[in-house]
């Protein structure tokens, strides 16, 4: 059975008095997107740096296609891309520059280092301006360029922290597009983000943290099954037969009446509409107002920790 | 390789930011350029060097002495006519206390001057020279001696018609044919040569004067005198008798002359009162060698820059340690960049040892510090006209142990420094510090003793003592140079280990 890219056990880490990482443990398997979600200061970065071996953890280890992360592994380096959360590229030197120089770095070399700085150029949509100081790009370039650097060495395993941080949403879909087919041609990402949607809509399995814990981890579906849809209504009067209807709605699970609404807590959101509409014809009941709210990450966060995650 | 991969984009960076090439080669260079324009001659000197008596020589020299000596030449001249004997006859007489000297009284007096202790006599060739000196200030006084110097001085007597030179505050000056021309803008430090100028006259004319006043005692016309002026009282009939009467032979005359010479000398033991000169008359030794130390006046340096002047064998290595230190700040803004950059993630990141990431930022500087003080020694030479000395290549140790321990306090510093500011302040806090306690930024001579020890705990002191070594010193002491190289190696070496123990690459 092939290992898995990235395994993290029980790992912990403090600085001083402060504990960043409580015992974090998940397995990230071979050619996954691993979606890494939590507020700012919830311990993404720290984990993410522990796995790149710029941080060396309290407790706990880190496994690498099998093998332990370890200062003295050099060579397992080369097996992982990072894209730290701030830029990390030279404004001094060319988009070319830099890739050449990373590349170099991981031991590229000739025709085959200037045909694979090429086509990361091609790839972040920065052939035009390669031979332009970084210092003139805008903000999105800067980000694809900062991406662009860690795929030179083709990595195995690419940890992504925070990559569209302060990007335009032209740049931001660039990234997402970059990811998918880096994730298609079988490479391993982790993909951290305090944006919910990114997270949602790239990664099929992800992890939530919260104060240096790992509070869930699992697929985006079963997340989400955590919780209820919600669907609030409004109609001319309140019937007792429209309540006791409702509440014999097959995927209804709660059901109140409160300041003239009436609220439902359901399994599926889209069913119980369609069922919905039909009994509010049959009863002959005009619908005044009618809202939706399907289960998402953000509502996850807050039902695991009472908190929104842009708290 | 990787070491190789990141020097070549330091030198890069390096290049693309021109605050590094700015500060490491231009700024040093500035600062010689100008201060070598700004600096008075006297920078450079030797402390003992420095009181200098300068003087134009017009002389004609004293005409009686000038064909006596020329008599004594042509008697004393192997190839001459005239056999041996008769040359040393001649010598004696050229020679004799009782005659003016055979070299003009103008070199009797700058060879006094130049055995006196601390003071260098200075030769310049002639009065509009001398005033010209004067008019940019470049000398405080000049004393000058006319044409009839010698004359005068040989005239010089305290008979009734005599030159008397004496009055109140020395030796007038003008009564000899002799003139102090002075800067007014440097009056006190005329004044000091007036004085210096005054004994030397005072210790050269008087003993002539004395010595000749003396000898006149014993001279037939002064018996003759004395016979007229003393009566005596005959032993058996009381008359009074001239004692002229007495003293009718010139044997007689010459006995009582040479009876009160001898009376004298009796009297006064530790002095001959008939010397001509101090040295006899106060019976003390003159100095060997005397009037060596005289120098023939020399513009310091050419030009406007004064090439070739001795400043620059001082100003070029000061400044060019002072500012190999300033690597200091290079390599801490090297490393600063690339913590707010966020690049030092990704070299972390990469395969790579924190000896290489060291070794591949540095080596570049190290590589800039080489070529700067290259290049500050070879403008030395073209620019500033500098000389490199006898022992040259020496040089390279000297800079090449010099830019080692500059790297080692660079890296300490980087080591600490977390942002562009404390690099900033660290850096030129230790630089100036540093430079000022070495000696960069002025002669270490002008310290006091303890302050030269205390100088000793910088590399700097090290450095500047191999270069004073290969290019002041005609005949550099080598082990002095090696031993100097050999610290600063520990220097670095020292550094290196310290910002191990601080360096946190994160």
């Amino acid at each position: 059975m092939a290992s898995p890219a990235l395994e993290v056990v029980d790992v912990r880490k403090r600085y001083g008095p402060a504990t960043a990482l409580h015992g974090v443990s998940f397995e990230v398997a071979a050619g996954e997107l691993f979606g890494l979600l939590g507020p700012n200061g919830a311990g993404k970065t720290t984990l993410l740096s522990i796995v790149s071996s710029l941080l060396e953890p309290t407790a706990g280890e880190v496994r690498i296609f099998g093998r332990r992360v370890t200062p003295r592994d050099r060579n397992l380096r080369r097996l992982v891309g990072i894209v730290p959360q701030e830029l990390a590229i030279y404004s001094e030197l060319t988009a070319r520059e830099n890739l050449h120089f990373f590349g170099e770095l991981y031991g590229l070399h000739g025709a085959s280092l200037r045909q694979r700085v090429a086509a990361i150029l091609a790839a972040m949509g920065l052939e035009e301006p390669a031979d332009r100081r970084v210092d003139t790009f805008s903000g999105g370039m800067k980000r694809r360029l900062n991406l662009g650097a860690a795929l030179v060495h083709q990595p195995r395993l690419l940890l992504l922290d925070e990559p569209t941080t302060g990007v335009d949403p032209q740049s931001r879909n660039h990234v997402f597009e970059e990811v998918r087919r880096l994730n298609a041609a079988g490479v391993t990402i982790v993909y951290t983000s305090h944006y919910m949607e990114e997270v949602q809509a790239l990664c099929p399995r992800i992890g939530i943290m919260d104060h240096g814990r790992l509070i869930a981890c699992d697929t985006l579906p079963a997340l989400l099954r955590q919780l209820q849809g919600l669907i609030r209504l409004r109609v001319p009067r309140m019937t007792p037969l429209l309540n006791e209807r409702v509440q014999r709605l097959p995927h209804v699970t709660r059901a109140e009446t409160k300041d003239g609404e009436l609220l439902l807590e359901c399994g599926d959101v889209k069913v119980t509409l369609v069922q919905l509409v039909s009994l509010l014809n049959e009863l002959q009941l005009p619908l005044e107002g009618l809202e939706t709210e399907e289960p998402n990450l953000e509502r996850v966060f807050l039902h695991l920790t009472g908190r929104g995650l842009r708290d | 390789m990787p070491v190789w991969t990141i020097a070549k984009k330091e030198l890069r960076l390096l290049f693309r930011d021109p605050r590094a090439l700015i500060i490491l080669v231009a700024m040093p260079f500035i600062f010689i350029l100008i201060l070598g324009i700004s600096l008075g001659e006297g920078f450079g000197q030797k402390p003992d060097d420095r009181l200098r008596v300068s003087l134009v020589d017009e002389d004609l020299g004293d005409v009686p002495a000038k064909v006596r000596e020329g008599a004594a030449l042509l008697f004393a001249s192997p190839s001459a006519a005239w056999p041996q004997p008769l040359g040393a006859v001649a010598l004696a007489e050229v020679n004799r206390v009782d005659r003016p000297p055979a070299e003009p009284w103008s070199h009797v007096v700058m060879r006094d001057l130049a055995e006196t202790a601390e003071i260098r006599v200075e030769v310049i060739p002639d009065r509009r020279q001398a005033e010209q000196l004067l008019g940019e200030s470049k000398r405080s006084a000049v004393l000058i001696f006319g044409p009839f110097f010698s004359q005068n001085v040989t005239r010089a007597s305290f008979l009734a018609d005599g030159i008397n030179p004496f009055y109140r505050d020395g030796v007038k000056l003008a009564e000899l044919d002799a003139v102090m021309l002075r800067d007014p803008t440097q009056l006190a430090a005329a004044s000091i040569i007036e004085q210096v100028a005054q004994v030397t006259l005072l210790r050269v004319v008087l003993p002539w004067m004395i010595g000749r006043a003396f000898e006149k005692l014993s001279e037939p016309s002064f018996i003759d005198d004395l016979g007229h002026e003393v009566r005596l009282p005959m032993p058996v009939t009381g008359r009074k008798v001239p004692l002229s009467d007495f003293l009718i032979l010139p044997e007689h005359k010459r006995a009582v002359g040479s009876g009160v010479q001898s009376s004298l000398a009796r009297f006064f033991p530790k002095y001959k009162l008939t010397a001509k000169t101090w040295a006899d008359l106060t019976k003390s030794e003159s100095h060997a060698g005397g009037g060596a130390d005289a120098t023939a006046f020399a513009e310091e340096g050419g030009g406007m820059l004064k090439r070739g002047a001795v400043r620059y064998q001082i100003l070029v290595p000061s400044y060019t340690v002072m500012f190999a230190f300033f690597l200091v700040l290079t390599v801490g803004w090297l490393f600063v960049s690339e913590r707010r950059q966020g690049t030092l993630k990704r070299l972390r990141a990469a395969p790579l040892s924190q000896a290489q990431i060291l070794a591949g930022k540095l080596l570049p500087c190290f590589v800039l510090s080489l070529a700067q003080g290259f290049f500050l020694l070879a403008a030395g030479k073209l620019v500033f006209g500098m000389s490199w000395g006898s022992e040259p290549l020496w040089l390279m140790a000297v800079v090449f142990s010099t830019s080692l321990a500059a790297m080692g306090l660079a890296l300490l510093v980087a080591s600490v420094a977390r942002t562009e500011t404390q690099v900033a302040i660290y850096g030129t806090l230790l630089v100036l510090i540093l430079a000022g306690m070495s000696g960069c930024l002025m002669p270490r001579e002008l310290m006091p003793e303890q302050m030269k020890q205390i100088s000793r705990v910088t590399p700097h002191a090290w450095a500047l003592d191999a270069y004073t070594q290969l290019l002041l010193n005609p005949a550099p002491n080598l082990a002095i140079v090696a031993g100097a190289c050999a610290v600063l190696t520990l220097f670095a070496v020292g550094f290196v280990a310290a910002s191990w123990w601080f360096l946190k690459l994160d």
